[in-house]
């Protein structure tokens, strides 16, 4: 009895993924196809007629995929525009090629780390502004800055100032970013599939680049996928005014060399075709890094312990070393041409973050040629066991500090609206809205003294917008 | 599942659609040694004219290159290769792999390779059966894991023949229905020959009407099934059998004794989300002998047996 429940659709689900293979092979372009036939995870006899239920690639095409991306972050924080491109090729014997394009302008207030106090604070600012050669690198770090000109050495700083009650935020931030990601995948023999890429990733003061693999075999005709990748990277920080001495107080001094850090991840995945209308996946991934991961902009207050007046600002320390393991699990199920998407995420790191993020989202077809896509994903982080609001000036430094927010414990919300449209056979136009909302998890975090009204935390909130084109030819 | 009868109708003889309220346009030909049948729901005739002409011509394309019956098809020049390797196109290598996954599927129960056990079962309704030598000679002719299928080139054991039977119809309806719906946002039924596939609903939302005959010449109760989308295919034939010492020897035959199956329904339709997947069912499930049904429920297949 149990052995017959087991089988249970098996003949028929894997018949309905090799169906649809069939007619991916034989050149009927998707776009022909006007029911489920393509798509795996659709349901058999619904009335399903939407053009979204076909798969992206078949063979002998090429798209061109551009879009635009929109951050803003609210309160004047963090504003970012990408635009992207990306071009894909299928080749006639199941290749894929790819690469991608992408550029990054970033503008805006960062927290500093710093703890907000009763009146005005100055800062040092990490651009370079102050040093007159904003013009060769595009940067700006405009905003109300004061460059001050050491009388003696002649050295000259940008200085920033921060209002009283405010969480210091520096409002210099400008970044550019240019992105190049290349990838190509092949069949090996009937059921194993290579993939290899590489990314490189350039800014002004940080460089990326990474190499990766991974291999995929399927078994059980077809309705098992185990895949095996890893991925190596290897980043250089090189700060503006050089690396600080972790614990030294903020300057505007030409400070150490650049630094590395490497990053190898391991992934281990296996995806199971349940029924016709049913994929589970999970995924583990480990994840090894050594090296620099200081951020050389941020710094800690080291505040009075008894009325909690700031005495100092100290660039922030910490660990070289982070394990990190993830598990994720998701569930698509398919009721016609009605997706839905259930996704869990368990994070651990060597530094005390754990994290959760589950996520809900369903895909509704409208008409023959849209659909919309709502979605919301619940997340949740634990602090760093280094991770503090400021320093106590009583208090022996400890080993590492941080006061970067993104290493605090907090909750978000997102939710988000996806959509497509096809215009003809070969053009499609699709957008995207997320509403990012944080808010504090756990104990919020006080200054000594009586300073309740002094929020440490400022959880971020964030609108982000994309629309792109997709052309197939 | 928007249907499950479990058992008990009775299909083939011929099906045909049924339609109470306005007829579609419908254009008529032979492909295939059945008579095709393209439904267009609307009050269009020259875009059914149209239509029906592309579908003939694709029924036509796909008939010359897979028959075996003609001499210049590809597959003759297979089957005619003894043993030396012949490369072929991308199509028909897709339909080699999807053969060949159904062969692994079903444990060998399909088996392209099996077509030349007809020139000795032949189905006559007589009581001729063949010897056991001349089964015992054949059987080393079948067998697809005597095939080598190479990147674009597949090669066959001198003597060996495939025969796209159970693959060739149900691949021309999905195709054509396919073509013609990208041309058009009318409804659409394909049906050739009793394998038929829609493109969805009818214009008004309701489901296409088919009447299933029943077997029984004078069994006046035909089923009627609606269906909204999708295919349904019928495999086995009141009137292909051989009738010995009582046994009745169904058309169906194992690729894995060389002999037909015992036991087999009559008659079994099976209803999918295109004609291959039917097809492929139906086949498998008259293979399964007296556990057609339970295979079918198995599948959750929504399916109608006749014993």
């Amino acid at each position: 009895m149990q052995l017959s429940k087991k089988n249970k659709g098996r003949v028929g689900a894997t018949l309905c993924l090799i169906t649809a293979n069939l007619f991916t092979v034989t050149g009927l372009h998707a776009q022909d196809m006007t029911d489920s036939t393509n798509n795996p995870s659709a349901q058999d006899s619904a009335e399903s007629l939407n053009v979204y239920d076909q798969p992206a690639s078949t063979p002998g095409t090429t798209t061109i995929d551009s879009a635009v991306l929109f951050y803003k972050e609210d309160g004047g924080r963090i504003q970012a525009i990408e635009p992207m491109v990306s071009l894909t090729h299928n080749t006639e014997n199941d290749s894929v090629f790819s690469a991608k394009l992408t550029f990054d302008s970033l503008t805006g207030a960062t927290p500093n780390g710093a703890a907000p106090w009763k009146s005005s604070q100055i800062f040092t600012s990490p651009t370079r502004q102050a040093n007159g050669d904003d013009e060769n690198e595009g940067s700006t770090g405009a905003s109300g800055g004061t460059i001050v000109i050491d009388p003696i050495t002649g050295q000259r700083t940008l200085e920033y100032t921060a209002d009283a009650f405010m969480l210091p935020l520096d409002s210099g931030f400008v970044d550019q970013r240019t992105a190049l990601d290349l990838g190509f995948t092949t069949p090996l023999t009937s059921g194993t599939k290579l993939s290899l890429g590489l990314n490189g990733s350039h800014e002004r003061d940080y460089n990326s680049f990474s190499g990766r693999a991974s291999i995929a075999q399927d078994f059980n005709n077809k309705t098992t996928t185990l895949s095996l990748g890893v991925n190596y990277e290897h980043d250089v920080s090189k700060p503006f005014f050089g690396t600080p001495t972790p614990f030294s107080v903020m300057s505007g001094d030409q400070k150490g060399p650049s630094q590395n850090k490497n990053v190898l991840s391991l992934i281990a995945g296996v995806t199971q075709v349940m029924t016709r209308n049913w994929l589970l996946q999970f995924n583990y991934s480990y994840g090894s890094v050594k090296g620099y991961q200081t951020d050389p902009y941020k710094i800690l207050s080291v505040v009075d312990p008894t009325t909690g007046a700031p005495q100092s600002y100290l660039y922030e320390s910490r660990p070289e070393k982070r394990t990190r393991h993830a598990f994720y699990a998701s569930s698509k199920l398919a009721l016609g041409s009605y997706v839905t998407n259930v996704s869990a995420r368990y994070y651990h790191d060597s530094w005390g973050i754990n994290s959760i993020t589950a996520n809900l989202s369903e895909h509704i077809p409208i008409g023959d040629l849209m659909y919309i896509e709502p979605g919301v994903r619940y997340y949740h982080q634990s602090a760093a066991d280094f991770f503090t609001y400021y320093l106590p000036s009583n208090v022996a430094l400890p080993l590492f500090a941080s006061a970067d927010s993104r290493l605090d414990s907090f909750n978000a919300i997102t939710l988000s609206l996806s959509g497509g449209y096809m215009i003809n056979d070969q053009i499609e136009l699709y957008a995207m809205v997320d509403a990012y909302r944080q808010s504090k998890a756990g104990q919020k975090g006080t200054l000594p003294g009586n300073n309740q009204d002094l929020k440490l935390y400022a959880g971020t909130n964030a609108l982000s917008m994309m629309t792109g084109i997709k052309i197939k030819f | 599942m928007t249907f499950f009868l479990p058992v008990m109708a009775g299909p083939k003889g011929f099906i045909k659609p049924m339609h109470k309220k306005r007829k579609p346009v419908s254009y008529l030909f032979m492909a295939m040694n059945s008579p095709c049948d393209i439904q267009v729901d609307g009050d269009d005739v020259h875009l059914a004219r149209e239509l029906g002409a592309l579908a003939e011509a694709e029924a036509h394309r796909i008939e010359a290159k897979y028959s075996r019956y003609q001499e210049n098809s590809l597959l003759s020049q297979v089957n005619r290769s003894n043993g030396t390797p012949v490369e072929v196109d991308t199509e028909m290598m897709a339909l080699l792999t999807y053969a060949n996954s159904c062969y692994e599927l079903s444990d060998g129960l399909f088996d392209i390779t099996s077509g030349v056990l007809r020139r000795i079962w032949r189905f006559d309704g007589s009581n001729k059966l063949p010897a056991e030598a001349e089964i015992e000679a054949l059987m080393p002719l079948i067998g697809w894991n005597k095939v080598t299928l190479g990147k674009n080139v597949v090669t066959l054991k001198p003597g060996m023949e495939i025969d796209f039977g159970g693959l060739g119809k149900e691949y021309a309806v999905d195709r054509v229905l396919m073509l013609l719906a990208a041309k058009t946002d009318s409804p659409i039924l394909v049906n050739f020959g009793g394998d038929l596939r829609v493109s969805g609903p009818r214009r008004d939302g309701s489901p296409w009407r088919i009447a299933i005959e029943s077997v029984e010449p004078d069994d006046p109760s035909a089923a009627t099934l609606g269906i909204k989308s999708g295919a349904i295919t019928t495999s086995g034939d009141a009137r292909r059998f051989l009738l010995k010492a009582g046994i009745r020897y169904s058309h169906i035959l194992n690729p894995r004794t060389g002999r037909p199956v015992i036991g087999a329904p009559r008659s079994i339709t099976v209803a999918a989300r295109t004609c291959m997947e039917a097809g492929i069912m139906s086949t498998l499930a008259m293979a399964k002998g007296p556990d057609a049904e339970r295979f079918l429920r198995e599948e959750e297949m929504p399916a109608w047996v006749l014993r």
